[in-house]
């Protein structure tokens, strides 16, 4: 089940470049965070000269105390002051990269749902969510840790570097040759690491899939028997993921080793020769001691640069993805100046729709019908002849590839989308349930519905003797995917939610009555017919008792209306509706 | 690549202490994670050794490094001849000993604790199975996930954060005072008062500070996981009710104070490092008044002054993270206690030890069965009493909420029943094993969830010793031939998170098929055709049919119709009760009337 293409591919450049794009968001944070790194390294350097001046004196004059005391005590200020300016620094690189990882978040929430309804359902959710979580903390500890660390990793050796040459210029000649081959090596190295973080992050990826969809079908593999051996497969997933961690990590250890390794030569020759050159006399004690505290200083930014290089790769295969996400066309362009949806029920004119998007879920090839106002239009057919997806186009989730919708005349696509959602009530055919009370998940048709506007939904809707039963009633929490409901409790709820809406002029519902009762199911019609009075009601249903209420049938089959007309008259004839009858009657 | 010999651990985690007594005597988070971390002690053992081994080397090195200048300077001064053969010597043992040290415990101590992590992880998922769905039906799937992976991932900063230095930070307090009192005892006061708030009085109060953050952003990142989830999931239903501005509200505000709590730790963090900084050059300063007093008074000679203070700043590089650990340390134990609170959760059943065997044909029967699924809930069944002989078809019909399908809760021991007993083939539930139960009853529901796995495994899950022979007639009988000639890789296609590739009639067959690959002597029906057009109803119809050949049939529907011919009789079941049971002729004559 691994699928060993996607690991091939290098660390692509748009990568880098999205990560470089969302770098210009916090350049001037990251200017500060620059200015205070500098002021803390030379507060740094001021501690090195007195520790030596100190250490110096007493060393060589066996200098009393009494002497000491203005460099103990100029020391014992810097202290507070390094205090200050590094908190300060992490302080900033951290409220700049939560502000951007907010807003990355944010826009990219955005692009996933610009993909519409029925592009995102294709996308599997879990991973989206992964990116959307994981990735983008993988971004903000990139901004938070690793961009600082490379600032001060070029600033803070080049300051050092200013003040060791006056001191020591031998000395401050190692430094300058031996610090570059650092980052060098470290490039050098570089490939192989990403690499290999690159299948450790995909790998991620893949466990937390496994892992979501192990647990949501908990208990089919139970019935099943099959939950100990989809435990295995948890397990060999487990085991993958930790090899490819180490495998990451020994790379980066071992490259630490070999940066540690080679710092600690270069500091060595420089204690070597300083050495020699004080036991000749040729350098005075308090300029070798003051090098060579500032020698492991010069390297130390080097160091930890390289030990936080794992949040780059990490970061930048989080990029990858979301450069990904960012990029995916808009399904549907919202229509600026649009114009507002008609005030009372609409007639509503389908021509020639064509929609053939991709996946195998159902197209439609031409469809052609009209929605008269105040009537109930039942659109029948089988599975897959392309009801729900007329239905999603219907409610503007996406745009017919060609043919057009009109309202009253007027094309769909001109009109203000959340608008003319806002005239409609819509009834899916499998709702999703939002954590959060009963209530919360009915309040999201009507923010504003008071308690008897709820109570009257739950009451026409039938959900009333479900809120009875349920033990916290309306303040129930729902789980995701309406745990504890039943198919038949959440349409109800869906209908409930439909009904709240009072002013809708328009109401769709996708096979309201699938899996009602034949008692509630009949209420539920009686509750569509009287509905009709004042709207433009369409009803898709697989069951043609429902259909047999309504004013006007229409038959889809493979993307057309096949046949259409009212009941009675199609029941005359025969064709695809008798079928359908026929069907369902043996 | 897979170079370890034993890739799975033993999945057994030691309760540490007695179990199930009761909630007083339940060991602490740290100790049971102590435990997980035990079951790889020779791995512990080698890190902790070569930790020491660095910790040494490194004080070694900086300690020797500023004696061997000072003396050199002094000798300079001073015309004396000096050997620098020694110390420069030992300065590169202690060079290559440091640096090869700190990388086999790095790699050591993160093998040791990515193995206890993965055994940690299928251990969890093999604890939560026995619960599922009884036991975790109040926790959303979100939420589980959050709880598994992002928990288990935070529990590695409990031993690479904290444990790990923690230890170092330990032998290289001993390393270096011992050194200490060898050469300036006056500074061991000192240096210990310096330690000591450095490195335990400091991540203690981090620790305190730190605790309220941490543990609500642990929570907030969940709940952020799951506000997220309903924006995808949920995306047309918000379009729909225009509810898109106020949930990216919701989450824009949640996110905003998972934000500033995080912002608050890092400030938090930062501060600790700092302080443990300024703490390093006080106690440095402490410890060069009292040995500018000791060189003076010829108590200590000069160079042994700069290795004191070199060893100083040594001693706090390692203490140094210890505070801005201890930060994360709630946050780890948060998640830690989550972990066994969800693992700990007791099974609704007690299995027996072995199952008692069953007849190749069994019977059912529901004597005076009462079920609920909360104290303070309705009965969903209110005194069953149904027998079904081996090989009889009843379909059981009521309205929604009449508690048909807690009916196949209690049969299926999913849930436990409070009152009465259901027995399957002459035995109490009570003495099989459930999972034993289970392989004699095939469950064809409305719910067929797919996998992501390849339509071959997908159906393999029903019957791993499957061949190919008997996989295609299963297929065959579900006619999901078609279906699978469609498909671009034929068995082979991976069919996509939740089955997103395939539609519900399709989704349906699949289940027919995993059914008949089950060979179970009961079949249940739990609304098989629900969802679909009476086309594919009618498609569907022959399936079934040979589904239900020659066993036992136990159909549940709020709506027989099309169904009809796969049953002898028919129970009607209202409020928890059977209220009546007739053949199947007269019910349907009697409906048709109605």
């Amino acid at each position: 089940m691994a699928s060993p293409g996607s690991a091939a591919t290098p660390p692509a450049q748009p990568a880098a470049d999205w990560l470089r794009r969302a770098a210009r968001q916090v350049r001037r944070p990251m200017r500060r965070v620059g200015l205070l790194t500098a002021a803390q390294t030379l507060a740094l350097v001021g501690q090195a000269w007195l520790l030596s001046g100190i250490l110096a004196e007493a060393l060589l004059r066996h200098a009393p105390l009494a002497r000491l005391w203005p460099q103990a005590l100029a020391l014992l200020l810097l202290a507070p002051i390094r205090f200050a300016l590094s908190v300060g620094a992490r302080d900033t690189a951290q409220r700049a990269a939560q502000r951007l990882s907010d807003s990355l978040r944010g826009r990219l929430l955005r692009c996933a749902q610009a993909l519409g309804p029925q592009r995102l359902r294709a996308e599997a959710s879990g991973d989206l969510i992964t990116q959307l979580v994981d990735g983008i903390d993988a971004v903000q500890a990139y901004f938070a840790r690793y961009l600082p660390q490379a600032l001060g990793a070029v600033l803070i050796p080049v300051l050092l570097l200013l003040f060791v040459f006056p001191a020591d210029w031998l000395s401050g000649l190692i430094l300058l040759f031996t610090a570059p081959l650092i980052p060098l090596f470290m490039t050098f190295v570089g490939h192989a690491a990403e690499h290999a973080s690159e299948r450790r992050y995909g790998q991620l990826r893949r466990l937390g899939a496994a892992f979501i969809e192990a647990l949501g079908g908990l208990v089919t593999l139970r019935l099943l028997g099959a939950a100990d051996r989809f435990a295995n497969r948890l397990d060999q997933e487990s085991e993958e993921y930790r090899t490819l961690t180490m495998q990451v990590l020994r790379i980066a250890f071992l490259s630490a080793l070999v940066l540690e390794f080679f710092a600690m030569v270069s500091i060595a020759m420089v204690a070597v020769l300083i050495g020699f050159r004080l036991l000749w006399g040729e350098l005075h004690l308090r300029a070798g001691l003051f090098v060579l505290l500032l020698a492991p200083e010069l390297y130390l930014p080097l160091r930890a640069l390289g030990a936080l290089r794992h949040t780059r790769m990490d970061a930048l295969a989080a990029a990858q993805l979301l450069a990904a996400l960012d990029e995916l066309p808009a399904a549907v362009a919202p229509v600026r100046a649009a114009r507002l949806a008609p005030a009372t029920a609409p007639e509503i004119a389908i021509d020639r729709v064509c929609y053939v998007h991709s996946g195998r879920a159902a197209a439609l090839r031409e469809c052609g019908m009209v929605l008269q106002a105040r009537r109930v239009t039942a659109l029948v057919g089988a599975t897959g002849a392309g009801k729900s997806t007329l239905l999603s186009l219907l409610m503007g989730f996406a745009v017919p590839e060609s043919g057009s919708i009109r309202i009253d005349g007027v094309d769909l696509t001109l009109l203000d989308a959340d608008d003319w959602r806002a005239h409609v009530a819509w009834v899916p055919q499998r709702a999703h349930v939002f954590e959060g009370s009963v209530r919360d998940n009915l309040l999201l048709a009507a923010p504003q519905a008071d308690v008897t506007a709820l109570e009257r939904a739950a009451e026409r809707s039938g959900l009333a003797p479900v809120l009875a039963r349920l033990p916290r009633g309306w303040d129930t929490p729902l789980g995701e995917r309406g745990l504890g409901l039943s198919g038949g409790e959440l349409q109800r709820l869906a209908l409930a939610r439909a009904l709240l809406r009072e002013r809708a002029t328009v109401w769709l519902l996708d096979e309201p009555t699938a899996h009602l009762d034949a008692a509630s199911a009949h209420a539920v019609e009686t509750l569509i017919r009287s509905a009709a009075a004042s709207r433009t009601v369409l009803l898709v249903a697989h069951r043609l008792s429902a259909a047999r209420s309504a004013d006007w049938v229409a038959v889809m089959s493979e993307g057309r209306i096949v046949e259409q007309g009212p009941p009675s008259g199609l029941a005359s004839t025969r064709g695809a509706y008798t079928e359908l009858l026929q069907a369902e009657q043996t | 690549m897979k170079a370890s010999p034993t890739p799975m651990s033993e999945p057994t985690i030691p309760q540490a202490g007695p179990a199930e007594t009761g909630e007083k005597t339940t060991p602490s988070p740290v100790r049971r994670l102590l435990a997980v971390l035990g079951l790889h002690r020779a791995w512990l053992a080698g890190g902790a050794a070569l930790a020491f081994l660095a910790a040494f080397a490194a004080i070694g090195l900086m300690a020797v490094s500023g004696w061997f200048i000072a003396a050199m300077a002094l000798a300079g001064v001073g015309g004396v001849a000096i050997n620098y053969y020694t110390p420069a010597a030992t300065i590169r043992a202690c060079a290559i000993a440091r640096s090869g040290g700190r990388y086999g415990e790095r790699v050591v101590t993160h093998e040791a604790t990515l193995r206890a992590l993965a055994g940690l992880r299928a251990w969890l998922f093999r604890r939560l199975i026995p619960l599922a769905p009884a036991r975790l039906s109040a926790l959303r799937s979100a939420e589980l996930f959050a709880r598994l992976r992002a928990d288990i991932d935070a529990l590695e900063q409990f031993y690479l954060a904290v444990l790990v230095p923690a230890t170092v930070a330990l032998t290289s307090v001993a390393v270096a005072l011992v050194l200490c009192v060898i050469t300036l005892p006056v500074a061991v006061p000192l240096l210990l008062l310096g330690v000591v708030v450095a490195g335990v009085l400091l991540p203690l109060w981090t620790r305190r500070r730190a605790r309220r953050d941490a543990l609500q952003s642990v929570s907030e990142a969940a709940m952020l996981r799951g506000l997220l989830l309903d924006a995808l999931r949920g995306h047309d239903d918000l379009l729909a009710w225009g509810g898109v501005p106020a949930h990216t509200a919701r989450i824009e505000a949640l996110a905003q104070r998972l934000g500033g709590r995080r912002n608050r730790l890092e400030r938090l963090q930062a501060v600790g490092a700092g302080l443990a900084g300024v703490l390093a050059q006080l106690t440095l300063l402490a410890v060069l008044v009292a040995g500018v007093a000791a060189v003076r008074s010829g108590a200590l000679p000069p160079a042994e002054l700069a290795m004191l203070a070199l060893l100083t700043l040594a001693l706090f590089e390692v203490i140094g993270p210890l505070p801005e650990a201890l930060a994360q340390w709630h946050a780890t134990l948060g998640a830690g206690a989550r972990v066994f609170e969800l693992a700990d959760t007791p099974p609704p059943f007690v299995e027996p030890r072995a199952s008692a065997p069953l007849p190749a044909a069994p019977a059912i029967a529901f004597q005076g069965v009462r079920l609920r699924y909360a104290e303070d809930a309705h009965w969903a069944l209110d005194g069953i009493d149904l027998t079904l002989a081996a090989g009889a078809r009843l379909a059981v019909v009521g309205a929604s909420g009449a508690g048909k399908t807690s009916l196949l809760a209690a049969l299926l021991k999913l849930y436990p029943v409070q009152a009465g007993r259901v027995l399957f083939g002459g035995q109490s539930l009570e003495a099989l094993q459930g999972d034993a139960l289970r392989r004699h009853i095939a469950v064809i529901s409305q719910h067929t969830t797919l996998f992501n796995l390849s339509l071959r495994d997908n159906l393999l899950l029903a019957a791993p010793e499957a061949g190919s022979d008997r996989i295609e007639r299963a297929v065959h009988l579900a006619q999901l031939d078609t279906f699978v000639a469609t498909l671009p890789q034929g068995y082979a296609t991976v069919l996509g998170e939740a089955g997103a590739l395939v539609s519900g009639g399709e989704a349906r067959r699949i289940a027919i098929a995993r059914a008949l690959l089950q060979e179970a002597p009961v079949l249940v029906l739990d609304e098989p055709t629900e969802g679909l057009d009476a086309h594919t109803v009618g498609e569907l119809y022959a399936a079934l049919s040979a589904a239900a050949g020659g066993r036992t049939v136990l159909l549940i529907t709020h709506r027989l119709s099309a169904l009809a011919k796969l049953v002898d009789e028919v129970a009607v079941m209202d409020a928890g009760r059977i209220v009546e049971r007739v053949p199947v002729a007269e019910y349907l004559v009697r409906e048709r009337g109605a």
